[in-house]
């Protein structure tokens, strides 16, 4: 729209207050009220008096544990800003170190004698000293063997860890790729990127554990919860969970002897996968279970429905 | 997880400068004062939105995009302009207005019809005894206002159609819905102007 005369801006005042005008009706009248030294206070008046109007409206509770839900992912996606922001270059986790770091196994920053498994490595460790060199050299040759099998046999434990350490990765990213759940309305892919990866950062780190979820009748896992013990990091990650019942959700309990903690309710998609993130700060020892239980949608301070999932800590 | 039950009768003293402060540490990526704010002023954007929307799944889908947005944009609020409540609510307004938008657009949903002020004080928002004292003030001007202003003027509110559309449905003369509307927004700006937050 070209531009506006004063009285056709004045008489769109209101429209442009109320957030209901055209979008170039709004834009030319807001262009005409930026000049003009009548109808510019007039539309912030108008304004201020709309925006008023919002805290009078009947109040409706939000659901305790969606509302829970909700302000987890705001502050784990504000962190995983704040933390990319502050870092050096901006990038996707590097799985590798996380692997590493879960095996045990070095990566490229790794001191070369702490990767040494072998009389044969270590001959050209530049960490080692004569002395230590020296001593070498007077083990007996069979013992020496024996520390040889043993490493290997280390090292091939190792190497079957980090397959399934591996796998298991690419299932949760498997997941995080096909679940839509995390995803209510994003104002970015960037943002929806960086809170998926604020999930695979917090289940990469050396003090993860993980508890299958399952029931009495499923034939297989229905999920199961990583607890990153170090960051209290919680990633759930469900499959085949059948659909609530109308007006009721899934709510999530960390089970101690003393109590259940609530921590957090969703609703799987219609394949019946969810993946859920939150932070709550527990006691490692504390924790006995985990279980969900199907609740009323407005949620509960305590489990009261049937119990659909749980594991043993 | 979930913080401990809070007592929504807003009880607490509380101020619009707390609000600020929280803002001043969000522009400064403290994402502690993102979950303050949330905890602050969540019941009243989903309040908000939910009377624009009418669906609690959509409703907190805004609210979180609107706390998002505060996330990013706190620098942009301007404390000469309202309270910090009052810029929440105006951006989950226009997200949820931009909703019904897009849901006309692709479905020609029907309107959210007959949603309506709350003519009796709700203790909601009340933190700050000024801001509370103010809102009702506005709350009596509403009340005030004939019946053929305050339609119009709610249909603009909660619907977010233009003046064009309102003389469409309602079968006024166009410039008698904008003198109505225009009448009504005079009556309440008259509490507002002899007091600024």
């Amino acid at each position: 729209m070209s531009r506006l005369g004063h009285d056709e801006a004045s008489a769109e005042l209101e429209a442009v207050a109320l957030d209901s005008a055209a979008p170039d009706v709004r834009d030319a009248v807001r262009a005409h009220a930026s000049a003009c030294p009548e109808c510019g206070p007039e539309l912030a008046a108008m304004e201020e008096t709309v925006a008023t109007l919002g805290h009078l409206v009947e109040i409706s509770r939000l659901n305790r544990g969606r509302s829970a839900g909700i302000r987890s992912r705001l502050v784990m996606r504000a962190r995983a800003e704040r933390e990319t922001r502050s870092a050096p270059g901006i990038g996707r986790p590097d799985l590798t170190r996380g692997v590493a770091s879960l095996t045990g196994l070095g990566h490229k920053a790794t001191p070369s004698a702490q990767r040494a498994v072998t009389g044969e490595v270590k001959r050209f460790t530049p960490a080692h000293t004569a002395d230590a060199v020296a001593a070498q050299t007077n083990v007996p040759s069979k013992a020496l063997n024996w520390y040889a099998i043993a490493a290997t046999v280390a090292l091939i434990a190792t190497a079957v860890q980090l397959v399934r350490v591996s796998a298991d990765k690419r299932e949760v990213a498997g997941w995080l790729a096909a679940t839509d759940t995390l995803a209510p309305v994003a104002d970015s892919l960037e943002a929806t990127l960086r809170r998926k990866e604020a999930i695979v950062a917090a289940i990469s780190g050396p003090d993860v554990v993980v508890l299958p979820l399952t029931n009495r009748t499923a034939q297989r896992p229905l999920g199961r919860v990583m607890w990153n013990r170090s960051s209290n990091d919680w990633v759930m990650l469900t499959y085949g969970l059948r659909q609530p019942g109308e007006g009721m959700m899934y709510q999530v309990w960390l089970v101690t002897d003393n109590t259940h903690i609530p921590a957090g309710s969703f609703r799987p998609d219609t394949n019946g996968n969810a993946v859920m993130h939150v932070k709550h700060d527990l006691q490692r020892a504390v924790l006995r279970a985990i279980t969900v239980t199907e609740e009323p949608e407005r949620g509960v301070t305590s489990p009261t429905g049937p119990v659909v999932a749980g594991g043993a800590a | 997880m979930i913080p401990p039950d809070r007592d929504l009768s807003y009880s607490e003293a509380r101020s619009n400068a707390d609000d600020v402060e929280l803002l001043r540490r969000i522009g400064d990526a403290d994402e502690a004062a993102l979950g303050a704010l949330y905890d602050q002023w969540s019941h009243a954007l989903y309040s908000l939105v939910l009377n624009l929307v009418r669906d609690p799944d959509e409703a907190e889908d805004i609210v979180e995009e609107t706390f998002w947005q505060a996330w990013r944009h706190a620098g942009s609020y301007e404390p000469s302009r309202g309270a910090v409540s009052t810029w929440l609510l105006t951006i989950g307004r226009r997200n949820a207005l931009d909703r019904l938008r897009a849901r006309k657009r692709h479905r020609d949903h029907p309107r959210s019809r007959g949603t309506t002020f709350v003519d009796t004080p709700s203790a909601a928002n009340a933190h700050d005894t000024d801001l509370a004292e103010r809102y009702e003030r506005v709350r009596s001007s509403l009340r005030g206002l004939p019946a053929e202003q305050r339609d119009l003027l709610e249909m603009g509110y909660f619907d977010g159609i233009g003046q064009a559309e309102i003389a469409e449905v309602t079968g006024l003369p166009m410039e008698t819905v904008r003198t109505r509307v225009r009448l009504a927004m005079q009556k309440l700006r008259e509490p507002l102007s002899t007091q600024r937050p």
